[in-house]
C-alpha cells in the first residue's frame, strides 16, 4: 500500500508510541533490581508481606491495595510505601512514596516525577561526578589522616612514655627530697641548737667561746648552703633572693672565721647575728617544705600537673595526647570562639567580655564510637538557670582545627573539630555504588 | 516571644530584677486590679438600686428606623441622648451619649464593616410611664420605661433582656476642672484661663450661657448643678511610678443588664478562664485590656493581649449576644441569683417550683467614650453568629497552607539553621508548611530588615524552601527602633506618625530594640504606608512565600504603665485611652492589607497577631500569647480559643509544647495531638529553652508527633471547608458542644471537648500519665463513629475511652460525610492535586450528607466564583454529589480515590453513574465493624456523580 493517507500514518504513529507506553509500562515502576522477583508479570499478585493477593493489574495502578504498600512502589498511592530512584551514573535510594509526583524533583533521574508539573533534570551524571569527586577527596583525606593518625600515635605513645618517665622521674625526686628533708631538719634542730647555744654563750659573756662553738659546727652550717644549691628550694618557693643573699653573708662568715682566728669581736658579732638570722630563714623555709611535702601536697611540683594530665584518656593510643595544651580558635559573626581540648572552651564577643562555655568534662561518642564527641560542661551560669555545656564533634580530616560552632539551644553549643586522629579506618569501607 | 530577655538594656535588667525576683507565675502587682483602677473603683463602688435617670418622654422622636430620646439624670440635670436602632437580623442597637458634651466623646471606628442597616420600627403605645416599639415585623418589643429610666427587650410574654434594671447606668459627663486649689501650674494657658473667668464670674462664662439661652436642654442652664464631689483618680492617677494626667477628667461610662431564665455567659476573651464565665462577685471583673502579661495565670479574670467585648448568653431556649462597642479600658461584672446554689438547692427550688427564674446580671464598665451596645437577639447560636458578622465581618478565608502544621522558635539562628531544621522535616518524613522567624532575624530589632550575618541572602533561603513549597513567616512588631540610621524610622518621624506623647513630642518606650517610636495606626495615612513598605519593593529579601507575624501589639511598653503605653498619650487629637485596644486590630490590619496590596490583590494574606479587638478576625490568624510548658496550659487552650470562636475570631491556637519552660516528651506528644486538631497549629518555643523539634525525642516520640501532623494533613478539605464556612457565615470552626446542642445542659460547661464544625468530636488527652479519658458523646438519637477504629458509639452518654500514647479521641458524626485526602506529603501544597477519600458516617436513619470546598488555595479568585462547592448525600443507599454554586467555575486534578462508608450493611453491587456511563465498582466489606470500602471509583471529585449500592 503505498499511498497511505496522513491519517492513517498519524495512526501508526500513535500505535507505535502506545506500544511503547506497553512495553514501558510492564517494566515495574519504582523498584530495585533485587526486587523485580516478587513483580513477575503473572494473573495475581501477593503482597511482599503476604497479607493479600490482588489481580496483577492492580499494581501500581495508583490505588492501595496492600497493608504493606507493596502494590503500589511505583505511585503515591501507599502511605507507608517506597519508591525505589534508580538514578543511574549516581547513587541509589529509597524516597517515600509521598514524594512521588509531587511536583518537586526527588531522584536524581527524575524518575519521581513521571506525572507532575514539575520539569526535573537527570542529574545523576553530574552529582554522581561530583560525588565521586567528592569521595576520592575524602579518601584521601582519609588516607592521609590515617597517615598522620598513625604519626600522631607513634608521637603520642612516645610523648607518654616520656611523660611517664618524667613523672616517675619526678616522683623519685620527691621521694630524695623527702628523705633529704627529713635529714636536714634534724640538722635544723641541731642548728637551732647550736643558735641557743651561741646566744646563750654570748650573752653569758664568754666571748671567746663562741667563735670555737661556730666553728665545730661548720659543718652543719655548710650543710645548710649545699642544700640549697642542690634543691633550688628557694628559687621554687620565690625566696630566690632572700636565700641567694643569705648564702652570701653565710659564705661571708666561714671566710670571716676560717680567714683568722683574730677577729673584731662585735664584727664578728654582727656577723654571726646576720647569719643567725639567715639560719632562721632556711629553718623556716625548711618547716614550710616539710609541712608540704609531709601533707602529700605535692601540687607544687611539676609532676602534679603531669600526672594529672596523665590520667586524662586519651583514646587507645593516646593518639589525642597531642592536643592536651593546644588551643584552637574560629570567629563566627561576632564571637571568638576558643578550644583548648581537655581544658576548657570559651566565647569571646567582639565587645571583649570572655565567657566560659564549660571546663573538659569526658569523652561522650557513643559506645562503638567512644572518642568521636567531647563534652565540657560547668561553663558560665545560664539566664534561667543551668549553666553553658559544649559538645565537640571530631571528625576526620588532614587538618587539626576548630571547623564550626553553633548554639541551637541557648547556652548549648555545638563545635564541629577536625583533625586527621579523629579518622577511622571502618570509613573506607563506604564508597560509591553506583549501578551501571 | 517573651517579653524580656537578657539581651535587653540594663535599665530593663533592673525593671526586670523586679519583675522576676520571686515566684516564677506572673506578678500581679504589675498590672491593675479594680480597686486600682480609679474609674472602676468608682464605678463599682455603686450599687444597685432606683436609678437616677429619666426618660424625657416629651423629646422622644421616631423617625422610620430611629428613636431617640433624651435621658436626665436627676442627681446633676446632666441629660444624655438615647438612640435605638432595630438593625437587620433581630438585632438592637442601643447608643447613649452626653446629650451635649463639652466636646466629643469618642466613637469606635473601623470595627463595624459598614453602617449596620436598620428596620423599621413603630410605635406600640405610649403613655406617661413610657413607650412600647415594637421590633420590626416579629412579636418582638422594646418598653421603654421613664422613672426610672429602663430598657426591656419582650417577645411574647418572656422579658429576654433588661437595661438599667439595676440602676447601674451611669455617664460621667464631661467637665471643666474646679478643684482649683490642686491646680497644676502645667496646666495649658487657655485652661487657667477658663478657670479664671470661672473664679471671678457668679455663673458660667457668658460664651456657654449664650448657647444655654439658645438652647433649653442644656443642663447647665436648667438646675443648678449638683456639686460634683472630687475624688482621688478623677483627674490624675499614679499606679506604681507611672502618672496618668487625664486631661479630660472622668468620663467612664457604665450599664448593666439583666437575662431572665439565663445561667450561662460566654465570651469576652482574652481571658486564661473556662468557657462559662464565673460570677465575679467576690473578685475583680473580666478585665478588657489588651496587655503584654508576662508568664501569665490561669483561671483568673485578668487582662490578656486581646480584647473582644462581646458576650453570649444562653440557655435551653435561646442564645443572645451583647456587643459593647468600646475601646477603652473595660471592666464586666458578672452576677447570678444561681451561682451560690448548690446542684441539690436548684433542685429542690425545681421539685418545689418554688424557684425564682434563674438570671444572670452583667454589667459593663468603660472609661472612656460613649455607650454603644448591640444587642443581637438570636435567637439560635447560628443566629448570633451571622447577626455578629453582619457588625464585624467573619473570619478571613486564610490561604490553606496556612491551616498545615507551623514550626517555629524564638529563634531559628541562621539560614544554615533554617536549612538544617527544614531538612530534619524531610529526614523524618513530617510534613510541615511554614518554618517562623522571630526578632532575631532582624538586624538589631530593626523590622523589614535581616541580620547581615546570619540572614545574608533570604532571597537564596526563601528560594529553598520554595523548592520544597513550603513557606515561611518573618516578625515585624510595631515598635520601631529610634536611629536615625534607620530608614523605617526616618520615614515614620519625618512624616510625623508617631504616637506623641502628652507634651506632643514623639512618644518613645522601651521594648525589644531599646528606645522605641510607635507608629500612629489609627490613622489610615500611616497605615497606608506601612502596607507599603511590605511590597517587594520595599522590603528587601522578601518573596512570594514570605508572610508576616504582628507580636506585642497591645503595644507592649516594658518601662511603660502595665508594660503598655501610657494613657494620656495622643493618637492626633485622641488620647491613647480611647483607643487602647484598637491598637492591636490596626497594627494587624495594616499588615494584612500590605500583603495582599503587595500582589496587587491577587495574594491572600497571612498574618498572626497576639492583640486583638472586635473585627481583627477579618485580618487573620490569633493565638494565645506566652503560654508555658504544663499541663494546665494545654488545658486552658480549649477554652482560650473556643471562647475566640464565639466571638468571631475561628483561627486561634496555642503555642504548641508550650512557650516559657521545657515541656516533658509526654506533654510535647499530647500537645502535639491536641493541636493538630485546633485551628492554628504552631509549634513555638522560648530562646532559653532546649530545641524541641519533634524528632529529638527518640524514635517512638517522633513517630507519635509525626502521626498526629499528618492526622491534621489528612483533614485538611475538612478544615479548608470549615474555614469557607465561617468566612461565609461567621460561625466558628471550633466550636462549643452546646452551638450544636443547644438544648442540651450536660454540654453547657465542657472545657475539655470540643466540635470542628458539625461533625467531629475532639476530646484529647491533656491529663498527664492519662489511662483513659471520659467523653460526652452528645446527642440522644445520634451515633458517633471513633475515626481510628470506626467503631461506633451511641449519643448521649458519657463514654470512657481507654487511651495509650498514640491515642486521640476524636469522632466522626453519624450523619456526616467527610472528605479527606490521606496521601499525605511534605507540605499542603504538594498535596493539591491528589485524589480524595470521602467517610461516609451513617446515621441512625443510614443517611448522611457533607460538604466539599475547592480553590486554588492562596488567591482571592474564589470571590471571582472560581471554586468548587459540592454537596455529598446519602440516602436510600444512594450516595450523590451534587454541586452548591453551579455558576462558579473552576477545575480540579483531583478525583474520589476511595469511599468509605460506616455502619454500612453489604451491597451486593456497587454502581458509579457519571456523565460518562455507569460502571461497577469493587468494593470491600468488614462485617464485625460494618465498614464498607468501595475501591477506587475514580471519578473527578468536581464532577456529577451517584454511587449506588444495591
Amino acid at each position: 500500500c503505498s499511498f497511505l493517507s496522513s491519517e492513517m500514518r498519524f495512526h501508526i504513529i500513535i500505535a507505535a508510541f502506545l506500544w511503547a507506553a506497553f512495553v514501558e509500562s510492564r517494566k515495574i515502576r519504582g523498584i530495585s533490581s533485587s526486587y523485580k522477583r516478587f513483580y513477575r508479570e503473572r494473573k495475581s499478585f501477593l503482597c511482599i508481606d503476604g497479607s493479600k493477593m490482588i489481580p496483577f493489574e492492580q499494581v501500581n495502578d495508583d490505588y492501595c491495595d496492600c497493608a504493606d504498600g507493596s502494590d503500589e512502589p511505583g505511585t503515591s498511592a501507599c502511605p507507608r510505601g517506597r519508591f525505589y530512584c534508580t538514578n543511574l551514573g549516581f547513587r541509589p535510594h529509597y524516597i517515600p512514596s509521598s514524594r512521588v509526583n509531587d511536583g518537586i524533583c526527588d531522584c536524581c533521574d527524575a524518575s519521581d516525577e513521571y506525572n507532575s508539573h514539575a520539569r526535573c533534570q537527570n542529574t545523576c551524571w553530574n552529582l554522581g561526578q561530583k560525588e565521586r569527586a567528592y569521595v576520592e577527596g575524602q579518601m584521601k583525606t582519609l588516607d592521609e589522616g590515617l597517615r598522620l593518625k598513625q604519626q600522631l600515635i607513634e608521637e603520642g605513645v612516645l610523648l607518654w612514655r616520656e611523660k611517664q618517665a618524667q613523672l616517675r622521674e619526678l616522683q623519685r625526686a620527691a621521694e630524695d627530697l623527702q628523705i633529704k628533708l627529713e635529714e636536714h631538719r634534724k640538722r635544723k634542730h641541731e642548728a637551732d641548737r647550736l643558735k641557743e647555744q651561741t646566744l646563750k654563750a654570748l650573752k653569758a659573756g664568754d666571748k671567746g667561746k663562741a667563735p670555737s662553738i661556730f666553728r665545730t659546727h661548720f659543718k652543719t652550717f655548710a650543710h645548710f648552703a649545699e642544700l640549697f644549691q642542690f634543691t633550688q628550694l628557694g628559687r621554687r618557693f620565690g625566696y630566690r633572693a632572700a636565700s641567694i643573699s643569705c648564702l652570701l653573708s653565710l659564705t661571708g662568715a666561714t671566710t670571716l672565721l676560717g680567714g683568722g682566728h683574730q677577729m673584731d669581736l662585735s664584727k664578728f658579732q654582727n656577723t654571726l647575728w646576720d647569719n643567725f638570722h639567715c639560719f632562721h630563714l632556711v629553718g623556716s623555709l625548711l618547716d614550710y617544705t616539710n609541712v608540704k611535702l609531709s601533707c602529700n601536697c605535692i601540687e607544687h611540683y611539676d609532676n602534679f600537673d603531669l600526672q594529672k594530665k596523665l590520667e586524662i584518656d586519651y583514646g587507645t593510643d593516646w593518639e589525642y595526647l597531642f592536643l592536651n595544651g593546644q588551643c584552637y580558635k574560629l570567629k563566627v559573626y561576632e564571637y571568638m570562639y576558643t578550644l583548648c581540648p581537655f581544658n576548657m572552651v570559651s566565647q569571646k564577643s567582639t565587645a571583649g567580655t570572655e565567657v566560659s562555655l564549660g571546663l573538659w568534662g569526658m569523652w561522650a561518642g557513643p559506645a562503638k564510637n567512644h572518642y568521636s564527641q567531647m563534652v565540657y560542661e560547668n561553663g558560665e551560669p545560664c539566664w534561667q538557670g543551668g549553666s553553658r555545656t559544649t559538645s565537640v564533634t571530631m571528625t576526620c580530616g588532614t587538618e587539626t582545627a576548630l571547623r564550626s560552632v553553633k548554639e541551637p539551644s541557648k547556652c548549648q553549643y555545638i563545635m564541629d573539630f577536625e583533625t586527621p586522629v579523629a579518622c577511622q579506618p571502618v570509613l573506607k569501607q563506604r564508597g560509591v555504588h553506583s549501578e551501571l | 516571644m517573651a517579653t524580656f530577655t537578657e539581651r535587653m538594656g540594663p535599665v530593663l535588667l533592673l525593671w526586670l530584677a523586679v519583675c522576676l525576683s520571686g515566684s516564677w507565675a506572673v506578678d500581679k502587682g504589675n498590672f491593675k486590679t479594680c480597686d486600682q483602677s480609679a474609674f472602676c473603683k468608682r464605678q463599682r463602688a455603686m450599687k444597685p438600686g432606683e436609678s437616677p435617670y429619666r426618660a424625657l418622654l416629651e423629646t422622644m422622636e421616631l423617625t422610620n428606623t430611629r428613636l431617640t430620646l433624651q435621658l436626665i439624670n436627676d442627681n446633676n440635670k446632666v441629660r444624655l441622648l438615647l438612640e435605638l436602632y432595630r438593625l437587620q437580623g433581630n438585632i438592637t442597637r442601643v447608643k447613649i451619649n452626653e446629650l451635649k458634651p463639652l466636646k466629643p466623646r469618642y466613637e469606635v471606628p473601623d470595627v463595624l464593616i459598614r453602617e449596620p442597616p436598620t428596620e423599621p420600627l413603630s410605635l406600640l403605645s405610649q403613655d406617661e410611664n413610657g413607650v412600647v416599639l415594637s421590633l420590626g415585623a416579629e412579636s418582638q418589643r422594646v418598653i421603654v420605661s421613664a422613672r426610672p429610666f429602663r430598657l426591656d427587650i419582650v417577645e411574647g410574654r418572656d422579658v429576654l433582656m433588661s437595661l438599667n434594671s439595676r440602676g447601674l447606668l451611669s455617664f460621667e459627663h464631661l467637665r471643666m476642672r474646679k478643684d482649683t486649689f490642686s491646680y497644676k501650674v502645667t496646666s495649658t494657658v487657655a485652661s487657667v484661663w477658663d478657670n479664671i473667668k470661672r473664679v471671678f464670674s457668679s455663673q458660667a462664662d457668658p460664651e456657654a450661657e449664650n448657647k444655654e439661652g439658645t438652647d433649653p436642654a442644656n443642663p447647665a442652664e436648667t438646675v443648678k448643678e449638683e456639686e460634683e464631689k472630687v475624688e482621688d483618680g478623677m483627674w490624675e492617677e499614679t499606679f506604681k511610678s507611672h502618672t496618668d494626667s487625664k486631661p479630660s477628667g472622668p468620663s467612664a461610662i457604665s450599664l448593666d443588664f439583666s437575662l431572665p431564665g439565663v445561667e450561662h455567659v460566654y465570651g469576652i476573651p482574652e481571658h486564661a478562664d473556662t468557657l462559662k464565665l464565673k460570677t465575679t462577685d467576690s473578685g475583680d471583673p473580666y478585665r478588657l485590656y489588651n496587655l503584654d502579661v508576662f508568664q501569665y495565670e490561669l483561671y483568673n479574670p485578668m487582662a490578656l493581649y486581646g480584647a473582644v467585648p462581646v458576650m453570649l448568653a444562653h440557655n435551653t431556649q435561646r442564645t443572645m449576644g451583647i456587643f459593647w462597642l468600646n475601646a477603652a479600658e473595660t471592666w464586666v461584672d458578672i452576677s447570678s441569683n444561681t451561682a451560690g446554689k448548690t446542684v441539690f438547692g436548684k433542685m429542690l427550688d425545681y421539685v418545689q417550683g418554688s424557684s425564682e427564674t434563674p438570671q444572670t446580671d452583667v454589667r459593663w464598665i468603660s472609661e472612656s467614650g460613649i455607650i454603644d451596645v448591640f444587642l443581637m437577639l438570636g435567637p439560635t447560636p447560628r443566629d448570633v453568629f451571622s447577626q455578629y458578622a453582619s457588625l464585624t465581618g467573619t473570619q478571613a478565608f486564610p490561604p490553606l497552607a496556612s491551616l498545615g502544621y507551623h514550626q517555629c522558635r524564638w529563634n531559628y539562628n541562621d539560614q544554615e539553621d533554617v536549612r538544617s531544621v527544614d531538612a530534619g522535616f524531610d529526614e523524618h518524613d513530617i510534613p510541615y508548611d511554614f518554618i517562623w522567624l522571630d526578632i532575631e532575624h532582624t538586624d538589631g530589632k530593626r523590622y523589614f530588615t535581616w541580620d547581615p550575618h546570619k540572614f545574608a541572602s533570604p532571597k537564596e533561603m526563601l528560594q529553598g524552601l520554595l523548592d520544597k513549597k513550603r513557606k515561611m513567616v518573618a516578625i515585624v512588631d510595631p515598635h520601631i527602633k529610634v536611629d536615625t540610621n534607620y530608614k523605617i524610622h526616618n520615614e515614620i518621624r519625618s512624616r510625623g506618625f508617631y504616637v506623641k506623647n502628652k507634651d506632643g513630642g514623639d512618644y518613645e518606650g522601651w521594648c525589644w530594640p531599646g528606645n522605641a517610636g510607635y507608629p500612629d495606626f489609627t490613622r489610615p495615612d500611616m497605615r497606608a504606608w506601612w502596607a507599603s513598605q511590605f511590597g517587594y519593593d520595599q522590603y528587601e529579601g522578601a518573596m512570594e512565600n514570605l508572610y508576616t507575624w504582628n507580636d506585642m501589639n497591645e503595644p507592649s511598653v516594658f518601662n511603660g504603665p502595665e508594660v503598655t503605653m501610657h494613657k494620656d498619650a495622643m493618637h492626633e487629637s485622641w488620647e491613647h485611652r480611647e483607643v487602647h485596644n484598637l491598637y492591636g486590630l490596626y497594627v494587624h490590619r495594616a499588615t494584612a492589607e500590605g500583603l495582599t496590596e503587595r500582589s496587587g490583590g491577587v495574594e491572600r494574606p497571612f498574618v498572626l497577631t497576639r492583640a486583638f479587638f472586635a473585627g481583627s478576625q477579618r485580618y487573620g490568624a490569633v493565638w494565645t500569647g506566652d503560654n508555658a510548658a504544663e499541663w494546665d496550659h494545654l488545658k486552658i487552650s480549649i477554652p482560650m480559643c473556643l471562647s475566640l470562636g464565639l466571638v468571631g475570631i475561628s483561627f486561634c491556637g496555642a503555642d504548641v509544647g508550650g512557650f516559657f519552660k521545657s515541656p516533658s516528651t509526654e506533654l510535647l506528644v499530647r500537645w502535639y495531638q491536641t493541636g493538630a486538631y485546633q485551628p492554628f497549629f504552631r509549634a513555638h518555643a522560648h530562646l532559653d529553652t532546649p530545641r524541641r523539634e519533634p524528632w529529638l525525642f527518640g524514635p517512638e516520640n517522633t513517630a507519635l508527633m509525626r502521626e498526629a501532623i499528618r492526622q491534621r494533613y489528612t483533614f485538611l478539605p475538612y478544615w479548608y471547608q470549615l474555614f469557607y464556612l465561617a468566612y461565609h457565615t461567621g460561625e466558628p470552626v471550633m466550636r462549643p458542644l452546646w452551638v450544636e446542642y443547644p438544648q442540651d445542659p450536660a454540654t453547657f460547661a465542657l472545657d475539655d471537648e470540643y466540635l470542628l464544625g458539625r461533625d467531629l468530636l475532639v476530646h484529647p488527652v491533656t491529663e498527664e500519665g492519662a489511662r483513659g479519658v471520659t467523653a460526652y458523646l452528645p446527642g440522644k438519637h445520634e451515633v458517633w463513629f471513633d475515626i481510628h477504629t470506626f467503631q461506633k458509639h451511641n449519643g448521649g452518654q458519657n463514654l470512657y475511652i481507654p487511651v495509650t500514647m498514640s491515642s486521640i479521641p476524636v469522632f466522626q458524626r453519624g450523619g456526616s460525610i467527610i472528605p479527606r485526602k490521606l496521601r499525605v506529603r511534605r507540605s499542603s501544597t504538594c498535596m493539591e492535586h491528589d485524589p480524595y477519600t470521602l467517610y461516609v458516617a451513617l446515621d441512625n436513619q443510614r443517611t448522611a450528607e457533607g460538604e466539599l470546598y475547592i480553590d486554588d488555595g492562596h488567591t482571592f479568585n474564589y470571590e471571582k466564583k472560581e471554586l468548587i462547592h459540592r454537596k455529598f448525600s446519602f440516602a436510600n443507599g444512594v450516595l450523590s454529589s451534587v454541586d452548591l454554586e453551579p455558576n462558579a467555575q473552576f477545575t480540579t486534578k483531583s478525583w474520589v480515590e476511595r469511599i468509605i462508608i460506616l455502619g454500612a450493611s453489604k451491597p451486593s453491587m456497587v454502581t458509579l453513574k457519571t456523565a460518562d456511563g455507569e460502571n461497577q465498582l469493587e468494593f470491600d466489606f468488614d462485617a464485625s465493624m460494618s465498614v464498607l470500602t468501595i475501591r477506587k471509583p475514580g471519578m473527578n471529585v468536581g464532577a456529577d456523580w451517584t454511587v449506588t449500592l444495591q
